[in-house]
């Protein structure tokens, strides 16, 4: 900097006229054609600040939509009658019904009696022990059932191989209580499965309402979960690696305990950790396989906010925000160590199922995955067929009853009785309007938390956090915060349900833009984005020309997640939809479940048929779905 | 640190051509790595400029400070003469090649040249058809604009690069390792077709490479960078004669690095021409560039050849030398000086007789390299290593000589 002083009067004088930031600096600059190139550079300085101002209004939606609302729910449990008091977050973890023997941990006990009463053989849970019980085992369920998919998917080449990779997806994004329904009329007394039992002369069993069956119904969410992320790491294993590992003299099993392993165990930590987080925050397929026998934290947090005890509520949702954050912080932090993308490798080369004379060994391992192929087929197929099968069959057999019901409900029903247009309506309507909030919301943060800057980290983790947050709580603070309205400087501001309902769902759909956009941005190769900028383009015009149409397949990825979620969305929108004529599809099914299963199976197949078809007109607009 | 070789330092370039870019004091920090320390540079318009070292001393985050791709956290850089802080990429009117070439794999060729075009009327009242033939011309590739870039070769992607790079019309061509992805051959041709190109158009170019071949074959003039810093900025030539520090003498060709303590001075000499002896014979291709004299862009110091130097007995471990330094020397002091391998003659047993003991260095065979137009022969001279170059095939113990005057004194350590 020593003779830059020299020049530093006339630097900024400089830097001044290339901004053009008055008219005769600008015209000054464009001696020859002065009018075109000032409405260039009119055009380029709009250009140059939409980004800006998309990331501003990214963090006010956020902020608005998502921090203020749950701020103000999480802010009663620690605030009564106008006063702060940590009372009632301490009285529900010294709660033994929540919190089992731990509470005593929060009551003064010393840690190793806790401790030893947790090892005894009467031991209490709670509900939070519970609830992560069951999401221990749900995600064992998970990795147990995922994890041969995935050695299929990647070690064997079958027809149909891709098309079924790209199938694992859809359990994910399949109405929770869609498959609730599916499951219920699966394991119900009169179900498929105890139809085909007593059909081979087998006694029937009871499932609904137990754990096993909240269980399975996790795993037929989760498990492709764990194929999807395993498939991806075990396919990116080089098998030069393991070609390496041979040529030094390692057999096979070695080979892959050395080198494909380390290589795939993150991946299968993942899912694992995600599944966990997942099942810990379940509430529909609770709600409606386990009832209230069953209660999770978050049947429990709706349970008290039906009953009007919003402290409680608050309270108890601050413990589970505390678990899954926790969890996925833990997760997060692992992910950034063991994120070593190997790109451009060779990957090792698959199997023929079929082969012309398999050895010994070769048709165990078949007879394995046949075996394997039958399980996978039964459990997420039942519920899916069965609920089929359930809206067309009553007492008697065959009947389109079902149908005729929600026709007939359609036109004579009252108007507190729940119709099947308006649901049909709404959540078009809502999975529309979250997908014009979300898609631009999600594709400005993967541009955000793509880049390297510092405080990536931070943005990162703001963005992402409304995945971690139960749909009750943010379904509450929208309706206490938004709806019931707000008082800014002296005038009070509400927002119509519907609109709760749009910002509820967006909230929940964005972070899955995020996740399938923001991959493929990651992935770009930066000097593309910088030769565009070299060569004249504003960071906007370079994402618009440049990055965006790369990573197109990842933008209607995320849009029919985004449409999905919205169509699915079921803890929120109960929230905010009661005794309201904003109702959708799911929350129709709710109504319907508890009364009869044939309407709601019925209701179940016009979302089924809705959501597919949305899904079919997302990729003709969007060109191939390729990335998915 | 061959601060007498940096332009401008003397103020002695002929060439007063204005200055394109300049890089005043500029540093960048990525956490606790400086990767680019303290740099000044002058690179004045039409130059051929030349960043070269090896990978992590900076090179490219120097250029990317130049595009504007990184903010210096110290310093200034002025193209054309003005400060362009805070000035974004699109703004600098600068064409950048990748290393990759980042054509944009969704557009045409034509589209990938024409895209700058978006921002910048074509130059010279053109259309935007006509620009993007003129330029597919130039880089001699006619008719192509229909073609996708994955159904190109390397080479014809490179070159597709460079014509996008220079449709709008830039001021400065920036190019990052832009043949390091090529196999050798095309490299040297297309480093051949790229020289013509900047000469045709006399663009201000940056160039960045890890080939030190390369930097000599086709610059101007080359900044040896270490570390951050450029060790020396001047004329290929002067860098492969007179590096100014034992890494450039080491990085720039093979060379046989010596010290030791001044022994006695024997005199003091008129500058002589003798230096340059050898040379033009000897050096890699490209170095004889026939448009190129000396010193002629930026002023690179030839500090050494005007002033006064004296012969010095330097005890060097196994023998005393006999090497040309400058005039101020004392007995006492400590030289590092270099001798080229091609300087290293091999002197036949008859013509070892008679000889001044002093630059003869006896050393046995401990490798040959056969490099087709001449081999390259290791040899054990105590516990060091000495290269030589050679047409014959060499074995046992043979010695070699080199004259006072080809020996370079880049570093001077008084006592």
């Amino acid at each position: 900097m020593t003779d830059g002083s020299g020049d530093a009067g006339g630097a900024p004088g400089d830097a001044a006229e290339d901004g053009g930031t008055t008219p005769g600096d600008a015209s000054d600059a464009a001696d020859g054609d002065a009018s075109s190139a000032a409405a260039r550079t009119a055009r380029d300085r709009a250009e140059r600040r939409i980004l800006p101002a998309l990331a501003a209004g990214t963090v006010l939606l956020l902020a608005v939509l998502f921090y203020y609302p749950v701020g103000t729910v999480l802010v009663e449990a620690v605030r009564v009658d106008g006063r702060y008091t940590l009372e009632v977050l301490v009285g529900v973890l010294r709660d033994p019904f929540y919190l089992g023997d731990l509470a005593g941990l929060f009551a003064g006990e010393s840690p190793l009696a806790v401790a030893g009463r947790l090892l005894g053989p009467d031991r209490r849970l709670g509900i939070v022990g519970f609830t992560a019980y069951q999401a221990a085992l749900s995600t064992l369920a998970s990795v147990a059932l995922g994890l041969p998919g995935a050695y299929v998917l990647a070690r064997f080449e079958f027809p149909g191989r891709r098309t079924l990779r790209s199938l694992t997806i859809l359990p994910f994004v399949l109405p929770s209580i869609m498959v609730a329904v599916g499951f219920v009329a699966t394991f119900g007394d009169d179900g498929t499965l105890n139809a085909a039992l007593s059909a081979v002369g087998l006694p029937t069993v009871d499932l609904l309402f137990t754990l096993e069956a909240v269980v399975i119904a996790h795993a037929f969410y989760n498990a492709p979960l764990v194929t999807r992320v395993t498939t991806a790491a075990w396919e990116s294993v080089d098998a030069s690696a393991v070609e390496t590992a041979r040529s030094l003299g390692a057999g096979p099993f070695r080979a892959f305990r050395d080198v494909v392993a380390p290589q795939v165990y993150p991946a299968v930590l993942m899912g694992a950790a995600l599944t966990f987080v997942f099942t810990f925050g379940t509430f529909p397929i609770v709600l409606a396989l386990g009832g209230f026998e069953l209660a999770t934290v978050e049947v429990f947090v709706y349970r008290l906010i039906r009953n009007l005890e919003y402290a409680e509520a608050a309270a108890l949702a601050i413990v589970e925000l505390a678990v899954s954050l926790g969890l996925l912080y833990a997760y997060l932090r692992y992910e950034a160590r063991h994120t070593v993308r190997s790109r451009g490798v060779r990957p090792l080369p698959r199997h023929r199922l079929l082969p012309a004379s398999p050895s010994f060994g070769q048709a165990l391992v078949r007879v394995g995955v046949a075996a394997y192929a039958l399980v996978a087929l039964t459990v997420f197929l039942a519920p899916v067929l069965s609920m089929l099968l359930a809206s067309v069959t009553g007492p008697d057999g065959l009947t389109l009853e079902h149908y005729r019901f929600l026709v007939e409900r359609q036109r004579t029903g009252a108007a507190f009785q729940v119709r099947p247009w308006p649901a049909v309506r709404n959540s078009l309507l809502f999975g529309v309007g979250a997908l014009a909030v979300a898609l631009p919301m999600g594709v400005v943060v993967a541009v955000l938390t793509t880049r390297d800057y510092r405080g990536r980290k931070l943005v990162d983790a703001v963005a992402m956090a409304p995945l971690s947050i139960s749909g009750i709580v943010v379904g509450l603070g929208l309706l206490r915060g938004l709806v019931f309205g707000v008082e800014v400087w002296g005038t009070r501001i509400a927002v119509g349900g519907a609109l709760a309902v749009v910002a509820a769902h967006a909230v929940a759909g964005y972070p899955f833009v995020v996740r399938t956009v923001g991959p493929g941005l990651d992935a770009l190769d930066r000097s593309l984005v910088e030769s565009a900028r070299a060569l004249g383009a504003s960071r906007a015009r370079a994402l618009l020309d440049v990055e965006l149409p790369l990573v197109r397949p990842g933008v209607v990825a995320g849009a029919a997640f985004a449409f999905a979620i919205s169509m699915g969305e079921f803890s929120a929108t109960v929230v905010l939809a009661t005794g309201t004529e904003q109702y959708t599809m799911p929350i129709a099914i709710e109504r319907f479940i508890g009364r009869r299963l044939g309407p709601a199976t019925a209701m179940g197949v016009v979302l089924l048929l809705v959501t597919s078809a949305s899904f079919v007109v997302i990729d003709r607009f969007g060109g191939e779905t390729g990335g998915l | 640190m061959g601060s007498e070789d940096r332009p401008g330092g003397d103020g002695a370039a002929p060439d007063d051509a204005p200055v394109a870019v300049e890089l005043d004091g500029v540093s960048r920090r990525y956490g606790d790595t400086t990767a680019v320390s303290d740099v000044s540079l002058r690179i004045r318009e039409g130059e051929f400029f030349t960043l070269v070292g090896p990978s992590g001393c900076g090179k490219t985050t120097t250029l990317r400070l130049i595009a504007g791709f990184e903010a210096p956290d110290a310093g200034t850089v002025r193209l054309g003469g003005r400060s362009v802080e805070g000035l974004p990429p699109e703004d600098r009117n600068v064409g950048v090649v990748f290393q990759n070439y980042a054509l944009f794999p969704h557009m045409t060729v034509g589209e990938n040249v024409a895209y700058g075009l978006n921002f910048a009327e074509p130059p010279g009242g053109l259309t935007r058809e006509e620009r993007v033939r003129e330029l597919l011309e130039l880089v001699d590739l006619p008719g192509m604009a229909d073609r996708d870039p994955d159904e190109l070769s390397g080479g014809q992607r490179q070159r597709v690069a460079m014509a996008r790079a220079l449709a709008p019309g830039p001021e400065v061509l920036l190019l990052d390792e832009p043949m390091s992805a090529l196999d050798a051959q095309l490299r040297e041709r297309l480093r051949a077709q790229v020289k013509a190109i900047q000469r045709e158009l006399s663009i201000t170019t940056v160039y960045v490479t890890h080939d030190q071949e390369e930097a000599l074959a086709v610059s101007d003039r080359v900044a040896v960078m270490r570390e951050g810093t450029p060790d020396q900025v001047a004329p290929p030539r002067t860098v492969y004669r007179r590096p100014a520090t034992r890494f450039v003498a080491e990085f720039v060709g093979d060379n046989n690095v010596f010290e030791g303590r001044v022994e006695a001075v024997e005199g003091h000499v008129e500058p002589s021409d003798q230096v340059d002896r050898n040379i033009h014979e000897n050096a890699p291709h490209g170095v004889g560039s026939p448009v190129e004299t000396e010193g002629s862009v930026g002023g690179a110091g030839n500090a050494e050849s005007g002033t006064d130097a004296a012969i010095t007995a330097v005890d060097v471990g196994e023998t005393v030398a006999r090497v040309r330094a400058p005039g101020d020397v004392a007995v006492g002091d400590r030289l590092s000086f270099c001798v080229r391998p091609e300087n290293l003659r091999i002197l036949r047993d008859a013509e070892e007789d008679g000889r001044d003991p002093a630059n003869v260095l006896r050393g046995s065979v401990a490798s040959a390299e056969f490099l087709g137009e001449t081999t390259r022969v290791r040899l054990s001279w105590g516990d060091r290593e000495l290269v030589v170059r050679t047409t014959d095939p060499l074995s046992g113990t043979i010695s070699v000589a080199f004259d006072p005057a080809d020996a370079h004194v880049f570093a001077h350590e008084r006592r």
